[in-house]
């Protein structure tokens, strides 16, 4: 080549590699002056309250200052601001004491969330589509005040709905007022998995309308049918603090956890002694065992006297739950029932507990008055009380009952909050169906999921921790408690809390609404209910209103001097003998039970979103971003499915495909699978992936109540393809068969 | 006396619960692989908690063993490593110094306990989720090996903060995030040269074992084992 | 050097050009947003700790830095500093943690809302608190990304060190140069003298 042409060639690469260099140079953003004054690296801990499950432990916030992308005013900048880094449990809270669940610590993902909505969008193409378009606050409200006000004249008031998760604290209380004062009917409080079973049996049993709360600290032998108390259930953290003492707490003394279920839970997988009884069947057992006690009189005089009635032929001794027909019905051993009552008798503290899988049955009640029962007849120290309330306990209500209220009476518009039962109700409350019956939606959720993707209205809320939180604490504690907490960080968004928005539509509709709320902002509201428990004894000791306003929020809300609330009187009324589990779906058709499960990564469902909870492994299948059923080997083997292969699991309702994984802990004639996955359309983390075990459920329910029988579905399985197609990840190590071997020290 | 940092695992206690792990993502910036490179096995769980089935239904058994670096006295990654990234300091952790290493992964080849996770991949956190990440810890970038640091950044603001204030560390003043949000207290960690300390009390107990102790790595974890009924009513 | 005639002339030409252009993807990739997983999210941006470039990262692995970066405001360390304005009065939390933190506008405004306010440095400052807007400062100190370095400010206040020490003599500096070259064997020199830890994870954690 020439030196000429070599020159020619250098000049055009480097002419050309310049260009290419041009292009990439980044926008300067313009910084804001930030909102707060905050010193860079150093911590300042603010309290908060965990929204995440009903239990309400209270949070510290670690804030540090970091700079976030934000818009202002329409522009596009940095801002240095307040960050929530780390949540931690608050260790005054009575409930959660310093600790908190895996679902708590993932909670934080919910505020930097890449998916949140950051402002108000309104539909533009058809229902579902998820075409939506930006509109100022300003035109949002003055919509749905026009649409509030227009109902409300035209004599329509009693056609506004407001379907919301259930809401403790003054969030319900607000949205109960706006709805009363409205003229329309009161709100309907859903959530897939709701314990109006639980409440019901308490209230008949122990005249408590609530969740019970143990101090297993105290205990000497647990026996639980089938609530996972150490993962999902009740209030997990406190739950399992005392948990942690009756092992090891108190030298000595160790107390015994019997395990009840037909599958392994992760509580379970905790038990001394893991016994597997037939589905629906454990409230047999339960009288089975408290036969042997009554005709042995292995209890105090008088002990199970109030509730025992409750079950018929208890009077009489149980004649009909001898050891022998026990067994036949359950599948447990006589031998077993015998010594199970002998050591429950024996034991200094005991106490006798149910939930989860046993009261999703159609006979769910009666397994729940006959553990009560059993637990009032063994319970000698009163491990079992109830928490003490701050104003009224929320009425016992099954959550079908609210949306069968939607779709048999299409109200004109719909609020809705925190709730998505387009996902978790099952196929039999055609949700799709009533909201589409329904001419206005609008949704207050921070997300588009498969709820909130037909609202033809979004105002999204603000994250919790930039919120003002409250919440009364239904159980876990011996003190009354209700917790309270500023934000703990300014909003990120163009966002607004619900609370302050529901409030300002009430002032503009004006009339009965605005008197019965007359506060302009929701910790105005907050402040009016908190500071009447200045007089009560209690965590705050101050003379004035303002100091113990103040003092409530530094703390993370108030709670009582301790007191133990003991189990009362049982309501009388007719007894109730026992009605066998009903199942839907022909045994010969659809061989097994199908159990869905709460589990600890995805809660109800509706944490699938957050990435940390995804990639957690399993607690017993260390699965990971996967859905996943649980099979007996023996099954497995029966239907040539093996580890990892696609499944493809039929009830009358439908069908829906998951990876199998074998597992030694549910019965051969079960299978299980996590409740959560399954979203079509929940963010980037969890939309399209895996199956909802929920969407294949038959609508029967408890017989009393009318709460979901979830654990009365029967399906048929079939192998449907291989590990390629069925994609789950387990993370390294999985089910490990190898023992714990123990080294010489 | 300089500490040495320990932590005491009580199987008897754990439930598995898993709190640790998220509260260790959270406050280390452990990165989300994501689907595929879960699938590939590059998830980092600095703790994570193992589960060993036995049995067979109706009489299945679990055991739950929560699973973190050792910060073993003779750890078998500190001689292996070409750069002495991976070394002991004088109050008994193993360190990681993201700076030295170069990425030739002896280390977690030679670790039993298969506690050292590689970054194979630049991670990258969906903006804003990289708000949350703790300004205390670093943000490894590719090719640096990572692992458990007993919350080194924790250790060093507790001692920082004592020296100002002139006074001693006292037991229970910080603990790791794992430990801190434990609801059962199976995880406790502290000063095990401080006869006082409730790790150190703990350490000595009779039912204390060490994680493949007889590879002699020594660790400064100490496994409670799980009891049974009878144990409590036989003493 | 033979002569290159007809298709192999432009087979080189097209071979050269390509490599440039590689070249250049490498030097400059370009990451402004991306799709995400399912259902088309796409996200306003990725965090990573990737540099944006190799360029970059040689930067950074080398430690180019420039030592008197040109500042948004003519600010002189030496003017305030002879008024006897104490470092901390801007500089806060230095004592206490491990930033010492850049003042925002609202602290300059607070005494050049009276003082000074003809300057026409002054001015722009007021102009920028118009706007609700930051001085946009160009940081003068910090460690390369690789190094991982974890410098915490108080403990060295606590201990007497003097910010000259480190940052060199601000009552000569208009705005602050990088005039001592702060890299790894300055810290280990003073360390050793001090008889202060030289463990590695003293600072590399």
């Amino acid at each position: 080549m020439e030196r000429r042409d070599f020159i020619k060639i250098s000049a055009l690469s480097g002419v050309m590699a310049t260009l290419e260099g041009c292009r990439s140079a980044e926008k300067q953003l313009i910084r804001f002056v930030p909102e707060e004054e905050l010193i860079p690296g150093i911590a300042t801990i603010k309290p908060s309250v965990c929204t995440v499950c009903s239990a309400g432990c209270g949070l510290l916030v670690r804030v540090m200052q970091g700079e976030a992308e934000v818009v202002r005013h329409g522009q596009q900048g940095l801002i240095k601001m307040g960050l929530a880094k780390k949540l931690e449990g608050n260790p005054q809270h009575p409930v959660n004491q310093g600790k908190l669940c895996a679902r708590g610590q993932a909670s934080l993902q919910l505020l930097y969330h890449p998916d949140r909505i950051t402002h108000p969008i309104k539909r533009i193409g058809p229902r579902g589509s998820g075409e939506f378009q930006a509109i100022s606050w300003d035109d949002a409200l003055k919509e749905v005040s026009a649409h509030l006000g227009t109902l409300q004249a035209s004599g329509s008031a009693n056609s506004l709905a407001f379907l919301s998760r259930p809401l403790s604290g003054q969030r319900g209380e607000l949205i109960t007022k706006f709805l009363k004062t409205y003229g329309a009917p009161p709100p309907g409080w859903y959530q897939p998995f709701d314990e109006a079973v639980l409440r019901q049996a308490n209230l008949l049993s122990f005249g408590h309308a609530a969740l019970p709360t143990f101090d297993l600290a105290s205990a000497d032998y647990v026996i639980c049918f089938g609530a996972d108390f150490l993962g999902t259930w009740n209030s997990p953290v406190a739950q399992s603090i005392g948990y942690g003492e009756m092992r090891q707490g108190r030298p000595g003394r160790r107390a015994k956890l019997v395990q009840i279920e037909a599958r392994m839970s992760q509580t379970g997988a905790n038990a001394d002694e893991w016994i597997a009884c037939r589905p629906g069947m454990e409230g047999v057992l339960a009288l089975g065992i408290a036969h042997i006690i009554l005709a042995e009189k292995l209890a105090p005089q008088g002990a199970g006297s109030r509730p025992g009635p409750l079950i018929a032929g208890w009077q009489e001794g149980l004649p009909g739950y001898a050891p022998e027909a026990v067994e036949k019905q359950t599948g447990v051993s006589a031998v077993v029932i015998k010594r199970l009552a002998h050591e429950l008798t024996q034991s200094g503290s005991a106490v006798a507990m149910i939930g989860g899988p046993p009261l999703a049955h159609t006979n769910g009640l009666f397994n729940a008055l006959a553990v009560n029962a059993l637990e009032s007849l063994v319970d000698k120290q009163s491990v079992l009380s109830f928490t003490p309330q701050v104003g009224d306990a929320a009425p016992v209500q099954a959550s079908l009952a609210a949306l069968h209220g939607l779709s048999a009476q299409p109200p004109q518009m719909l609020l809705l909050y925190e709730a998505n039962p387009v996902f978790s109700a099952p196929p039999s409350a055609r949700v799709r169906e009533a909201l589409a019956k329904i001419p206005y939606i609008v949704s207050f959720g921070s997300f588009i999921d498969e709820t909130s993707a037909q609202a033809d209205l979004i105002l999204p809320d603000h994250a919790a921790l930039e919120s003002w939180v409250d919440n009364v604490a239904e159980s876990g504690s011996s003190r009354a408690v209700a917790s309270l907490a500023p934000p703990a960080v300014l909003p990120l968004h163009d966002t607004r809390p619900m609370a302050d928005v529901l409030l300002g539509l009430g002032r503009q509709l004006g009339g009965e609404v605005a008197k019965a709320l007359p506060w302009a902002t929701y910790d105005a509201m907050l402040r009016a209910a908190f500071v009447p428990l200045r007089t009560r004894p209690g965590s705050i000791d101050v003379k004035t209103d303002d100091d113990f306003w103040d003092a409530a929020q530094t703390q993370g809300g108030w709670w009582s001097s301790t007191s133990t609330t003991p189990p009362g009187a049982a309501v009388k009324r007719a007894p109730l003998s026992a009605a066998s589990p009903e199942f839907a779906g022909a045994a010969a058709d659809f061989p097994f039970y199908f159990l869905p499960y709460v589990s600890q990564s995805f809660g109800d469902g509706s944490l699938a979103h957050l990435p940390w909870l995804q990639e957690l492994p399993d607690v017993l299948t260390s699965a990971m971003w996967s859905s996943w059923v649980e099979i007996n080997p023996k099954t497995g083997d029966r239907l040539g499915i093996k580890q990892g292969d696609l499944v493809e699991i039929a009830s009358q309702q439908g069908t829906v495909r998951a990876a199998a994984v074998l597992s030694p802990g549910i019965a051969p004639d079960m299978v299980a699978m996590p409740v959560g996955q399954g979203h079509e359309n929940f963010t980037r983390f969890a939309s399209g992936r895996g199956a909802n075990p929920l969407s294949i459920l038959a609508p029967l329910t408890e017989q009393e109540t009318g709460s979901l029988a979830w654990a009365a579905t029967r399906v048929k399985i079939a192998r449907a393809g291989g590990p390629e197609q069925a994609r789950l990840v387990l993370f390294a190590g999985g089910m490990s068969g190898f023992p714990h071997e123990e080294q010489p020290r | 006396m300089a500490h040495k940092w320990g932590m005491v695992v009580d199987l008897d206690r754990c439930t598995g619960c898993e709190a640790c792990v998220v509260a260790c993502h959270a406050e280390n910036n452990i990165p989300t692989a994501g689907e595929d490179q879960a699938a590939r096995g590059r998830a980092k769980h600095w703790i994570r908690v193992e589960r060993y089935w036995e049995g067979d239904f109706p009489n299945p058994r679990v055991r739950f063993q929560p699973v973190l670096c050792q910060q073993c006295d003779e750890a078998p990654c500190e001689p292996v490593c070409p750069t002495y990234a991976s070394y002991h300091t004088p109050e008994g952790l193993n360190s990681q110094v993201y700076n030295r290493c170069i990425g030739t992964r002896f280390c977690a080849n030679a670790c039993p306990y298969n506690v050292r996770f590689f970054n194979f991949y630049n991670p990258e956190w969906d903006k804003p989720l990289q708000l949350q990440l703790n300004p205390d810890v670093s943000v490894r970038s590719v090719g640096v090996m990572e692992k458990c640091t007993f919350c080194v950044q924790r250790i060093k603001a507790a001692e920082i903060q004592a020296e100002a204030e002139k006074r001693e560390l006292k037991d229970g003043e910080f603990t790791t995030a794992c430990a801190q949000s434990c609801a059962s207290k199976a995880l406790i960690f502290g000063d095990l040269n401080d006869s006082t300390s409730e790790v150190a009390r703990l350490a000595s107990s009779n039912r204390g074992t060490k994680l493949l102790g007889e590879l002699g790595t020594k660790p400064n974890v100490t496994y409670l084992e799980r009891g049974t009924w009878e144990d409590a009513n036989h003493g | 050097m033979r002569m290159l005639r007809g298709w192999r002339r432009g087979l080189l030409v097209v071979l050269v050009c390509a490599c440039a252009w590689g070249v250049v993807g490498i030097v400059f990739p370009r990451r402004a947003t991306r799709a995400s997983g399912a259902a088309g999210y796409v996200t306003p941006g990725v965090f990573t700790p990737a540099h944006p470039s190799a360029f970059a990262a040689v930067k950074d692995f080398v430690d180019i830095h420039p030592e008197h970066p040109v500042q948004p405001i003519a600010y002189t360390h030496k003017v305030h500093l002879a008024k006897g304005l104490p470092c901390t009065f801007c500089h806060v939390g230095v004592d206490q943690g491990p930033e010492a933190r850049i003042p925002g506008v609202t602290v300059c405004m607070s005494c050049h809302q009276s003082i000074a306010t003809d300057r026409p440095e002054i001015k722009k400052i007021a102009a920028y608190q118009a706007r609700g807007e930051e001085i946009p400062w160009v940081r003068v100190y910090n460690y390369s990304e690789s190094a991982h370095v974890r410098f915490n400010h108080a403990p060295h206040i606590r201990a007497g060190v003097d910010c000259a020490a480190c940052h060199s003599d601000l009552t000569k500096q208009t705005t602050a140069e990088r005039k001592i070259d702060l890299n790894m064997g300055f810290c280990i020199n003073c360390h050793t003298q001090k008889k202060v830890s030289i463990d590695c994870e003293t600072c590399h954690y």
